[in-house]
């Protein structure tokens, strides 16, 4: 059996009741399945119930997940996705997702869950998958609703599927909605050490004297080494290193001397063949990582 | 007033954070402090046959920790203003899975049927209850299809419902289900969660990568040199030095897994 198609396409469904989304969720997998391809429902628990009843016998051939505590930071969504779909094309050449995302109550979260979109075209462009990503459009403020129709090529509304013509590139959206980052005053320095197996011993130490939890000690340690070996291997070498609280998170600013690079999608796409994958594990790892050129250097600072 | 209106904006950031780092404590803490208001917010449901108070606190709960993960101080939001739309959700989906009336077709109805005859079967053949999977088994349904089946037929209980002791009336089941507030021992529910929540990466280590890889950091325990950590192992320093890298290399590769086969590899 052929694989329906090679690459990502990642479309929208905007709908006004569960019906319609049921319906037409329900056809959309179903001739996902006819084709041979595997299908995934992530929604939460009372979506689930409700898909799966609509697709009685052919649920035994769909996967379903609960996504209800999986909307946490963006590429840790990603992660969580990245899993269910690996699986699925272990079984499958191809698979089509019905997928709810779930934003929250905080205009301030907003752009970030849009910026999530926006990258999930990049993180997953490489995969054999249909994403239907599902909005119901009654409880969504309007800045969400007009995010869906930039950050899918494609959104079905009222039935229909039409191109959409706010679709953005990825790297312009994202490049858009992200604050100017500057060095934080209130960190401190740490000498500089020769070779990543001296600085995770001494950020180790900073670790265990903030009273860090052990398991996210070892956490920041594997994302921090990430961001020390590409500083050393690509950008000319570390110049600084800062750490401590800031706003209540532990910090962690590397400097190099290199001229850095301006990609907002770094760290942000799925493992893939020719594609380095140190930035998105140390994402995984990780409360936020941010890249910005300071007067000090090019900075990467690890938030934990 | 919030439910953490007792601690300063610092303080209630520091505890959100610290629980969202897995800090037990603290989550415990937060936990206590919002308890109320979770009791609360359950209260506002309507009571019906098919839900307990006990499980929408606990959906509550859950809830909460979810907005301890996604909760950005820096947005100004007081933590509770944020996380009541998660509790409350939380417990809307308890309710909407659990409360839709359930109306089971013919053929539903024919499915159910042949579950219970299977169960009867093997409870005549092994005197005990069949696991999900071997119903599963012996009916040839889907464990889903069945738990679902047997949810919703299992006999609903009143809030309401009269609890009988020695065939006297002695109290309703809402007034035999304690009070969280009082007497609740809502740490059992945290710990459930927590139990199926937390995996740390060290699980994926076996014991001697467990060990180097705490005694070295000081991962709760006195930090040691590789050559202390190579004196009680009885090997050599640049061999503890081995095994933490190739720990720090599986950890990685753990989370870094491509999701389609790579082409040319096996």
């Amino acid at each position: 059996m052929e694989p329906q198609g090679t690459a990502l396409r990642h479309d929208a469904l905007v709908y006004d009741s569960g019906d319609e989304w049921v319906e037409l969720g329900a056809a959309f997998l179903r001739r996902g399945l006819e084709a041979g391809e595997g299908g995934v429902v992530a929604h939460t628990r009372q979506g689930l119930s409700l898909m799966r009843e609509a697709l009685g016998a052919d649920a035994s051939e769909v996967r379903f997940v609960d996504v209800s505590a999986a909307y946490t930071r963006p590429v840790r969504t990603l992660a969580s996705y990245h899993a269910v779909y690996a699986e699925q094309l272990r079984r499958t050449p191809s698979l089509r997702a019905v997928a709810d995302v779930q934003f929250g109550p905080d205009p301030g979260e907003w752009d970030l869950w849009t910026g999530y979109e926006a990258a999930f075209n990049r993180s997953f462009s490489h995969l054999p998958a249909w994403v239907l990503c599902t909005y119901a459009t009654g409880s969504l403020p309007e800045a969400v609703r007009e995010g869906v129709w930039r950050t899918h090529p494609g959104v079905v509304s009222g039935g229909t599927w039409t191109r959409s013509a706010l679709f953005e590139e990825p790297e312009r959206l994202l490049r858009g909605s992200s604050a100017a980052r500057r060095p934080m005053q209130v960190l401190r320095p740490l000498p500089v050490v020769d070779g990543v197996e001296q600085f995770r011993e001494l950020l180790a130490r900073e670790l265990v004297a903030e009273r860090m939890p052990s398991a996210r000690v070892l956490d920041m340690l594997l994302a921090t080494s990430e961001v020390f070996v590409n500083a050393e291997q690509h950008g000319g070498g570390v110049v600084s290193i800062r750490v401590g609280r800031a706003d209540g998170r532990f910090a962690c600013e590397i400097v190099d001397r290199g001229a850095g690079f301006d990609d907002p999608l770094a760290g942000y796409l799925a493992p893939r063949p020719g594609v380095g994958a140190g930035l998105w594990v140390a994402r995984q790892l990780t409360w936020c990582i941010d890249f910005f050129t300071s007067a000090d250097g090019f900075t990467a600072r690890i938030v934990m | 007033m919030t439910p953490v209106a007792r601690l300063s904006p610092d303080e209630e950031r520091d505890l959100v954070v610290a629980a969202e780092l897995g800090d037990h404590e603290a989550r415990r803490r937060l936990v206590e402090a919002c308890l109320p208001a979770i009791v609360a917010l359950a209260g506002t449901f309507r009571r019906t046959s098919r839900i307990e108070r006990r499980e929408l606190v606990q959906e509550g709960i859950a809830g909460l920790l979810l907005a301890t993960r996604r909760f950005d101080p820096s947005l100004g939001t007081p933590f509770w203003a944020y996380a009541s739309y998660w509790v409350r959700k939380a417990m809307q989906e308890l309710v909407a899975d659990l409360a839709r009336p359930v109306a089971l077709s013919d053929r539903a109805v024919r499915v159910l049927a042949t579950v219970r005859a299977a169960r009867a079967d093997h409870l005549r053949q092994h005197g005990a209850e069949p696991t999900t999977e071997e119903l599963s088994r012996s009916t040839g349904l889907p464990q889903a299809q069945i738990e679902r089946l047997q949810a919703a037929e299992r006999t609903p209980h009143s809030l309401e419902e009269r609890v009988d002791q020695d065939g006297v009336a002695v109290a309703t089941v809402g007034e035999r289900i304690a009070d969280p507030q009082a007497e609740w021992a809502f740490d059992d529910v945290l710990d459930d969660i927590e139990v199926g929540e937390v995996r740390a990466l060290t699980d994926l280590l076996d014991d001697r990568e467990r060990l180097v890889i705490r005694q070295h950091f000081g991962l709760d325990e006195p930090a040691q040199t590789l050559r202390g950590i190579a004196t009680g192992l009885g090997v050599t320093a640049e061999r503890v030095r081995q095994i933490e890298a190739g720990a720090l290399a599986k950890l990685r590769a753990s989370l870094a897994r491509p999701a389609v086969a790579v082409p040319n590899e096996t």
